[in-house]
């Protein structure tokens, strides 16, 4: 069954999610699996009635907010340990009460496993007629959830799990399984923000303290400012907005203090306890190691999806006379099966792409092949969406002809009879401003 | 009441107030950002506008000024302890602190310290061992620069006012509030700065009898009548002198040319009249400066001179020459040199370049300090009761001072400490 | 009345068709200095090594401080070697390049945790605080034995072996290490396990065994004035 193919990252997940919960929760194994099976129908399900009850992108919209708030909370919590293991008061105690409560594993299972159940509905395409896939998704999470305490069982001793570490896992595992879906994916959307965040940051900056413009400054020096305005610092802001969390818990860990053995008279006995001590940290170590290993699983998984685009090749277009680009409608190309048609026009030495597509609403969109904030890589069509090659960003269907953000710069046309005229001029013009606008924004230029 | 006080003063003193106020506005900023594009910029003026949110940000200042504080009281309270005055010492001050039975006998004790190259001061019943020196400055110069970072930002958002002014060559300085001084000179140099490429001077006169000439540069900027002054571009004031066939009466006038670097355009429509000029100053030697040959030398102008949409011809003219063709007259009898200057009302920029300054001499002493000459401590004190009460710390947490700790208690408690002065 | 440390039931050990150990029962109370004697090849060595962890027994039971040795994994018996068990050899087996104090830490490292000021503390304690810093070679016999004794006692043992710890040393050097093995024992008071084919230094012991072909012909215990402490 190829759906069960498409599942494998989500299942991989699920059953990592439970091995760590179990792990983590050792004293409450029942309520972990109970409520992890429980939570992930739960999630499935409720995947399922909202897309019943929305059209277009908001079920993902939330199932991906509910990601986000999870990520934020993991960045709240790595902060707040390495805070308390750098502290020198008294050290917090929730850690240990944590770990042995059984609101605390239910809580942590029954919300991980709803998001993880949703997130993996969201990879079955369509809401209905898809009641097997559905069947087989809830049927391997049923028999991995049996098999996990007993693979949990095998896992070494020394495979400890801390709270901080085990929600860095969790949060990672969930990322991971999400990023193999487009419309949940967290990472692309997430630099570029860490882009727009750190240009307008470091012109907030700058401007507050006064800063001259570059013609003042030794173009040497504009060039190391103006990578901070360049395109690859949010992709690098991201990398470090991503991985930040785990290595904090990990760095939290590490720093963290020794027991004092100062009231021991014997110096092998002192030695002993320290070396105990620093072996289990050091054991402890390993699971914010390998939630850094996911989350970068995840972030490659969202750079070089594994998803096959509709881009077809830019067919050339000429002008009448008058300066009017008429594309029939229903030619050699149907404008309105719901795809993306590109097309290039040329005029002496300029030219511009752009192409036209029927949005879900059924109306016909002319839109250039080009972004108002990106370098001009052009877009690509995934499922119910574009995609910016640049930056990665999707646009949902039902927002393509809306101007804004990272959406294509939608171009005048009127239809004309069985055809979509388009203003020649309008179109060149249009191109030109735009990726003059982008690519001197790339450059550097304050 | 007193409770009270001393609970709010711990939760403002704690070590957790910057994370968490940071961590809010972080919040606040992933909430605007569904609205605006302009996220900080949103974000800054909701931060002026709302008294919430000024007194949410002041929490981090208020914090640094009490940790500073705090911290320093327990320096001095600890310092004075190794000085032997009778403090009460604090656990949380040290890494390890242990009692045992033991005596006085520290004179062996103090020789086997010197021996590994502490110092040591021991009176009747307390030893106190040290070596490298504490990190305590950087640390209150990073608490200093914390406190100026945010009270600069606070006062940034809350108070600053920025307006833009044309300061030209030959007329009076204006300001906000008024007018000031004439600009006697604006020139532009070459700097041989680490960081800046060309220096720009703007000579200002004096505007009342006892006030000096100013002189107002790049950075960092000057204030001048409670405002920063903060030169942004460059243009020319062209006096500009028009007539057409069908505009006889001509047209005389100051106009502002935002046309720097050569080669960038700027255009001025007559009024009344269906013209428009597009200017620009034509590309010097490659071997000058562009920017500065231009504020230097005489100046030429290029033009296009277009009737609607219609060019009717382009040309070139210099400042005191001027242009016929046709009917046409163009002459440009002046130019002046003019800088556009925002004037930024701000006292919070002074925060925060005291907390570049904090912040770099904390860095430059922190670093050695830490990695040389941690500091490394012991105390022993012996009371009445016959029990030893021992602390030991060290920053960075060095394992080897612990071990000389360790042993040093492992002979007091063995009771085998040479008990003879040396 | 001192528990045992060590109890054997028929250990035995052989190499291929060669018995070096017959099977064998001891019993050796906590605290005791038991010297072990024997000719060349009567299997005292081997002995040792089974009761060090250092060799794995053909058959019967060894139990070591409550520990049965036989049924510890390599990982178990390394831990234990680590913990329980101080060795002196007749070679010394110090590392020529390293200070005395550098030798003594490099026993710490197998606690992963080094601390130069108890291993200094550890060399003042067999009278060489003033050669810390000097290389075997510096060192004379009686020195590098009391090194290897530093290095020893360490980590605290509870049993401390030793193969003919003396075998190398003149008289007046012997009877240096052994009023040091006496004295640290007498503070820190482990069991004493010494392989020795001289009879002054076996009498150094409480109790005396002697081995003759893998097997025990004879026990003495010695008079209480010539007990140690």
């Amino acid at each position: 069954m190829a759906i069960l193919y498409k599942l494998i990252p989500h299942l991989l997940s699920w059953l990592g999610i439970l091995l760590v919960l179990l792990r983590g929760f050792p004293v409450r194994r029942t309520v972990v699996t109970v409520t992890g099976i429980s939570g992930f129908l739960l999630g499935v399900a409720g995947a399922l009635l909202l897309f019943r009850a929305f059209q277009g992108a908001t079920p993902f919209w939330i199932i991906k907010s509910s990601l986000g708030v999870g990520f934020l909370c993991l960045w709240g919590v790595s902060v707040a340990t390495v805070y308390c293991s750098t502290g020198r008061g008294a050290m917090l105690l929730w850690g240990e009460r944590f770990a042995t409560g059984s609101l605390s594993a239910g809580a942590v299972t029954g919300i991980t496993a709803i998001v993880a159940g949703a997130v993996s509905a969201c990879k079955i395409p369509g809401a209905d007629g898809n009641a097997l896939a559905y069947m087989a998704l809830v049927l391997s999470a049923c028999a991995l959830t049996g098999l996990a305490p007993l693979l949990e069982k095998l896992l070494p001793a020394s495979f400890k799990v801390s709270p901080s570490g085990m929600l860095a896992t969790l949060v990672a595992l969930l990322l991971f399984s999400s990023s193999s879906i487009l419309r949940l994916d967290l990472f692309s959307p997430l630099s570029m923000k860490v882009m727009k965040g750190i240009h307008d940051f470091v012109h907030q900056f700058m401007e507050s303290i006064l800063i001259p413009d570059h013609l003042f400054v030794r173009p040497v020096v504009w060039k190391y400012i103006g990578f901070l305005f360049g395109k690859e610092v949010g992709f690098w802001g991201g990398i470090v907005i991503w991985f930040t969390p785990a290595i904090l818990i990990a760095l939290a860990i590490h720093f963290e203090r020794l027991p004092s053995v100062a009231h021991i008279r014997q110096g092998a006995q002192r030695r002993r306890l320290l070396a105990a001590a620093i072996r289990e940290r050091r054991y402890r170590l390993f699971i914010p190691a390998l939630a850094l290993l996911i989350f970068a699983a995840a972030a490659y998984q969202s750079s070089f999806p594994s998803v096959e685009y509709w881009d077809p090749k830019p067919l050339p277009v000429t002008a009448t006379p008058s300066g009017e680009i008429i594309i029939p409608k229903r030619g050699e190309v149907d404008l309105e099966d719901g795809k993306l048609h590109k097309y290039i026009f040329k005029q002496g030495e300029r030219e511009a792409r752009f192409f036209v597509l029927m949005n879900p609403a059924g109306e016909l969109t002319v839109d250039l092949d080009a972004c108002a904030i990106c370098k001009p890589d052009g877009y690509g069509q995934a499922e119910g969406t574009v995609i910016c090659y640049y930056c990665k960003t999707l646009i949902p269907l039902e927002t393509v002809g809306k101007p804004g953000g990272c959406n294509p710069v939608p171009v005048p046309f009127a239809e004309r009879g069985e055809g979509v005229v388009i203003d020649s001029m309008t179109l060149i013009n249009s191109w030109g401003a735009t990726v003059k606008a982008t690519v001197r924004a790339k450059e550097g230029a304050k | 009441m007193k409770r009270l006080i001393r609970t709010i003063l711990a939760a403002a003193s704690s070590r957790g107030v910057p994370p968490i106020v940071v961590g809010l506005f972080f919040l606040i900023y992933i909430g605007i950002a569904f609205f605006t594009d302009e996220t900080l910029i949103a974000l800054m003026a909701l931060t002026g506008k709302s008294v919430i949110l000024a007194v949410l940000l002041a929490l981090i200042p208020l914090n640094s000024a009490l940790r500073l504080l705090m911290e320093t009281g327990r320096f001095l309270k600890k310092r004075k302890m190794f000085k032997e005055k009778a403090t009460e010492a604090i656990p949380e001050q040290f890494d390890e602190m242990v009692e045992l039975p033991a005596s006085p006998h520290f004179a062996g004790l103090e020789r086997r310290f010197a021996a590994v190259g502490y110092k040591t001061r021991r009176t009747e019943n307390a030893l106190a061992a040290w070596r490298g020196f504490t990190v305590f400055p950087a640390r209150i110069l990073f608490l200093a620069g914390t406190f100026c970072l945010f009270t600069g930002i606070l006062i940034s958002v809350t108070t600053r006012a920025s307006h833009r002014q044309m300061v030209i060559e030959g007329e009076p300085m204006p300001t906000p509030e008024g007018i000031g001084g004439t600009v006697k000179r604006i020139a532009l140099a070459k700097s041989n700065g680490l960081i800046l490429a060309r220096a720009l001077t703007i000579e200002v006169a004096p505007s009342y009898s006892g006030e000096m000439d100013r002189i107002f540069g790049i950075y960092p900027p000057s204030l001048y009548r409670g405002s920063f002054v903060y030169p942004r571009y460059l243009g020319l004031d062209l006096l500009l002198q028009f007539s057409a066939p069908d505009l006889p009466g001509g047209y005389l006038k100051h106009i502002i040319l935002n046309c720097y670097p050569p080669g960038k355009e700027d255009s001025k429509t007559i009024s009344g009249s269906p013209y428009r000029i597009v200017f620009t100053i034509p590309e010097p030697e490659p071997s000058s400066d562009r920017y500065i040959s231009y504020m230097a030398r005489d100046k030429t102008l290029q033009f296009k001179l277009l009737k609607g949409e219609e060019l009717l011809f382009s040309g070139s003219a210099p400042v005191g020459g001027e242009f016929a063709r046709d009917g046409y007259r163009m002459a440009f009898p002046e130019a002046r040199r003019l800088v556009v200057t925002d004037y930024i009302g701000d006292y919070g920029v002074f925060f925060i370049w005291a907390t570049a300054l904090f912040f770099f001499v904390a860095a430059v002493i922190w670093l050695p300090l830490r990695t040389f000459f941690p500091r490394k401590e012991m105390l022993f004190r012996y009371d009445d009761s016959g029990i030893m009460k021992a602390f030991s710390g060290s920053e960075g947490g060095r394992r080897a001072h612990a071990g000389i700790f360790h042993e040093a208690l492992d002979l007091l408690g063995a009771g085998k400490i040479d008990t003879t002065d040396a | 009345m001192s528990s045992a440390i060590i109890e054997t039931n028929g250990l035995t050990r052989s190499y291929g068709d060669i018995c070096a150990l017959k099977p064998l029962d001891l019993l050796v109370p906590e605290g005791e200095w038991l010297s072990v004697m024997g000719h060349s090849g009567s299997g005292k060595s081997t002995l040792m090594n089974l009761v060090g962890g250092l060799d794995r027994p053909t058959s019967g039971t060894l139990r070591v401080g409550g520990e049965e040795l036989l049924a510890l994994n390599e990982d178990g018996l390394a831990r234990f070697r680590r913990e329980f068990v101080g060795i002196i050899f007749q070679q010394h087996h110090l590392v020529p390049y390293l200070t005395a104090v550098e030798n003594v830490m490099m026993a710490q490292y197998f606690h992963s945790v080094p601390d130069e000021a108890e291993a200094r503390h550890a060399l003042e304690r067999v009278g060489l605080g003033h050669r810390l810093k000097n290389r075997p070679g510096e060192l004379s016999g009686g020195e590098q034995q009391r090194v290897c004794i530093a290095r020893a006692i360490i980590n605290s043992p509870k049993l401390l072996l030793g193969d003919e710890p003396t075998g190398n040393l003149d008289n007046k050097s012997t009877v240096m290490v052994m009023e040091l093995l006496k004295e640290l024992r007498a503070e820190e008071r482990f069991t004493v396990i010494m392989v020795t084919h001289n009879q002054e230094v076996a009498a150094w012991g409480d109790r005396t065994i002697h081995l003759d072909d893998g097997v025990l012909v004879r026990e003495d215990r010695l008079k209480v004035e010539g007990k140690a402490g």
